[in-house]
């Protein structure tokens, strides 16, 4: 009883504390520059004036929030590796750019950062000491990446920690949030215009002119925004499996995907984790296209370094929680820095090329509608009977039902991850697949009810029971299914019902016009 | 009129590409990476690899072969045929592929943005032939399964 009191008592603390930080950035003042500036032409002006901190030399160094969940991620080895093997790249190419190294980028330094990310270090590294030049040039950015990846790495500590509920972790990503909100070198958690963030002059130079690399680097932030839906909420004793699957996606395909058409969005990888907790996905996919801006700075050849310098500082102020102070999600100029509209069902995700009201365009997947099933198009629940989430291909897409997440991933090559909601909230299923649809469950015992009728009520019809108990118990609370039958999981997944007919494909083509083209010769 | 206004609205959907219904998910092909093409009232065009309890689609035959090496157990292809609705069944068994009798593969395309139309199976030479007539396919030769993996194999 005490226990629950202190959790409740935590959760109205984690409560009023984000509203005292939404208040804060409510009331604030307007941070400048209100148009495209800069974008398909002159370079960006900078604000009248930068937040001072951004001239002072000092240190100030940060670092973890004292908690019993540190290092929490090195329960799942392999995944910690990775992780920490993500710290070295940028640094690497960015030392090369500011030596004199940059014409050897795609040979000798993009072999050096694939010898790193594919053997590992098994402790965190210090980015000091792979960009000591670049440190010295641009010491402010360092502290902004330096404060932000501490907060990408203690949510992955909170989420991978063995023994506290979904609840006691959600309370306090919340207070990990605020922590790192009420820091100068804070990213704002808004969503931004993606598209205004990367239609400078200088923008996609890097992509452009060394897309092995820039593989890596957005293969990289595949890893760093896809971890979040296997870890959230999950069973701890998943994740080790689950890792195997997406670890081996990231090795041997991601890294090295040079057709991908923009950075991976936290709101595409880990659907599920960015609806709970949109500031900090927003600020993540903040975070990963100041790493964009600053790529494609350093690379412009035409810029000398004072322009670099005073560019690379615009950058870091457009993304600062102070620049965006009193603004709101949801609102905003559109088409401007101060645009933080955001896709239908989707507050952790900014605005992204070509996107509607209703649709945005997901490189690999094609157009959709993300507060929509991506199986059968319907509307997606709300509450504990959320439907599930699909990882297969490189994609992870929110469902209805336990149907539409086995079709939907019967579809794809290779393996799969299915998440979903069962009839208890607080027990979240894990199933893996191998490459031919055999899949294994984290729970024992479970069942599944399949009386197929209209998509629209898919999730009623369509469910899996973590035991044949709570199946009964269900079926004789509603008389339409006095007559169904269990299935157990070896006859479930042999089933398959194909494309549903409320399925609505979007069809337009990409608004990259990278991709879509006559897919080559025999 | 009525009929007129109805063109217009089906001439403004198809130009502006909003949302339609489609038979299959809006997908690339997995080898490609072009479009799937789906199957008409007349012609069916999704080509359907069944491996354990998965079904993946793919543009053409050609498409299938040329990727087959993600797979590795036993495979069902479902090929569309010249006839709606009736696909040809192809299998792969222990690597070895087989293909009922009398079936020749059509596989002149250049690009793949004509793949689905030129890399097909057919119950027959004169089904072949015919549908090469129809759809003024030149140089349509009529490949033996044998053959078919060899050209596909040189990808």
């Amino acid at each position: 009883m005490q226990k629950k009191t202190l959790v409740n008592a935590t959760v109205l603390l984690a409560l009023f504390l984000s509203n005292s930080a939404f208040a804060q950035i409510d009331h604030g003042q307007h941070g400048g520059m209100k148009t495209m500036d800069g974008m398909k032409g002159d370079l960006p002006k900078p604000p009248a004036q930068f937040p001072k901190w951004m001239s002072n030399r000092t240190s100030d160094h940060l670092f973890y929030k004292p908690a019993p969940y540190n290092w929490s991620i090195r329960n799942i080895p392999a995944f910690a590796a990775d992780m920490y093997g993500t710290g070295v790249g940028h640094g690497i190419a960015y030392e090369a750019m500011v030596t004199g190294k940059a014409d050897r980028m795609e040979d000798s330094i993009h072999r050096s950062i694939v010898g790193v990310l594919m053997n590992p270090p098994h402790l965190p590294i210090d980015e000091g000491a792979i960009l000591p030049t670049f440190k010295r040039k641009y010491g402010s950015l360092e502290k902004v990446f330096d404060w932000a990846h501490l907060l990408h790495f203690q949510t992955i500590d909170v989420l991978s920690h063995k023994g506290w509920s979904d609840e006691q972790k959600d309370a306090e990503i919340e207070v990990l949030w605020q922590r790192y909100a009420s820091q100068p070198y804070a990213i704002t958690g808004l969503p931004m215009n993606m598209e205004v963030l990367d239609s400078y002059s200088y923008s996609t130079t890097f992509r452009t002119k060394y897309p092995k690399v820039n593989a890596l680097f957005w293969g990289y932030h595949w890893l760093q925004t896809a971890n979040y839906d296997m870890l959230y909420r999950t069973p701890t004793n998943t994740h080790i499996p689950q890792y195997e699957v997406m670890g081996d996606r990231y090795r041997n395909v991601e890294l090295f995907n040079t057709d991908r058409e923009f950075m991976p969005m936290t709101g595409e990888m880990s659907p599920r984790f960015s609806k709970r907790f949109p500031y900090i996905a927003n600020s993540f996919d903040n975070l990963h296209m100041l790493h964009d801006n600053v790529g494609d700075i350093l690379a412009t050849d035409s810029l000398t370094e004072a322009q670099k310098k005073e560019q690379i500082d615009i950058a870091i102020w457009r993304v600062l929680g102070s620049t965006h102070l009193g603004e709101e999600p949801g609102k905003g100029e559109p088409g401007t820095l101060h645009d933080h509209r955001y896709p239908m069902g989707m507050p952790g995700m900014g605005w992204m090329k070509g996107s509607t009201e209703e649709e945005m365009y997901m490189s690999g997947m094609g157009w959709m509608n993300m507060s929509e099933c991506g199986h059968c198009s319907i509307a997606l629940p709300e509450g504990d009977q959320w439907g599930a989430t699909v990882s297969a291909d490189g994609w992870t897409m929110m469902v209805r039902c336990m149907l539409c997440a086995r079709d939907m991933a019967g579809e794809t090559i290779g393996r799969a991850v299915i998440r979903a909601a069962t009839e208890d909230p607080n027990q979240t299923l894990v199933m893996i697949s191998d490459e031919e649809g055999n899949w294994t469950s984290s729970i024992p015992g479970i069942v599944f009810l399949e009386v197929k009728g209209d998509h629209p009520e898919c999730n009623d019809w369509s469910r899996v029971f973590t035991s044949r108990a709570a199946f009964d118990e269900f079926i004789k609370s509603d008389d339409y299914y006095k007559d169904a039958k269990s299935l157990t999981l070896a006859e479930w997944q042999t089933r398959n019902e194909g494309t549903p007919a409320t399925y609505r494909r979007i069809d337009k083509p990409s608004p990259y016009k990278k991709k879509g083209g006559d897919g080559g010769t025999k | 009129m009525k009929n007129k206004i109805l063109s217009l609205v089906l001439l403004t959907t198809a130009t502006f590409g909003m949302v339609v219904p489609a038979f299959a998910h809006d997908a690339d092909c997995p080898f490609c990476k072009t479009k799937l093409v789906q199957n008409t009232k007349t012609q069916d065009n999704e080509v359907v690899v069944k491996f354990g309890n998965k079904k993946i689609e793919y543009r053409c035959v050609y498409c299938v072969f040329a990727d087959q090496k993600k797979f590795s157990g036993d495979l069902v292809v479902y090929a569309p045929s010249e006839t709606v609705g009736k696909p040809i069944i192809l299998k792969r068994t222990s690597g070895k592929w087989s293909a009922p009798d009398g079936t020749v593969f059509l596989n002149t395309f250049r690009r793949h943005v004509d793949c689905a139309e030129q890399s097909r199976a057919f119950t027959s030479k004169s089904a072949l032939e015919k549908y090469a007539k129809a759809n003024n396919v030149a140089s349509a030769k009529a490949l033996t399964l044998d053959e078919m993996l060899k050209e596909a194999s040189k990808k």
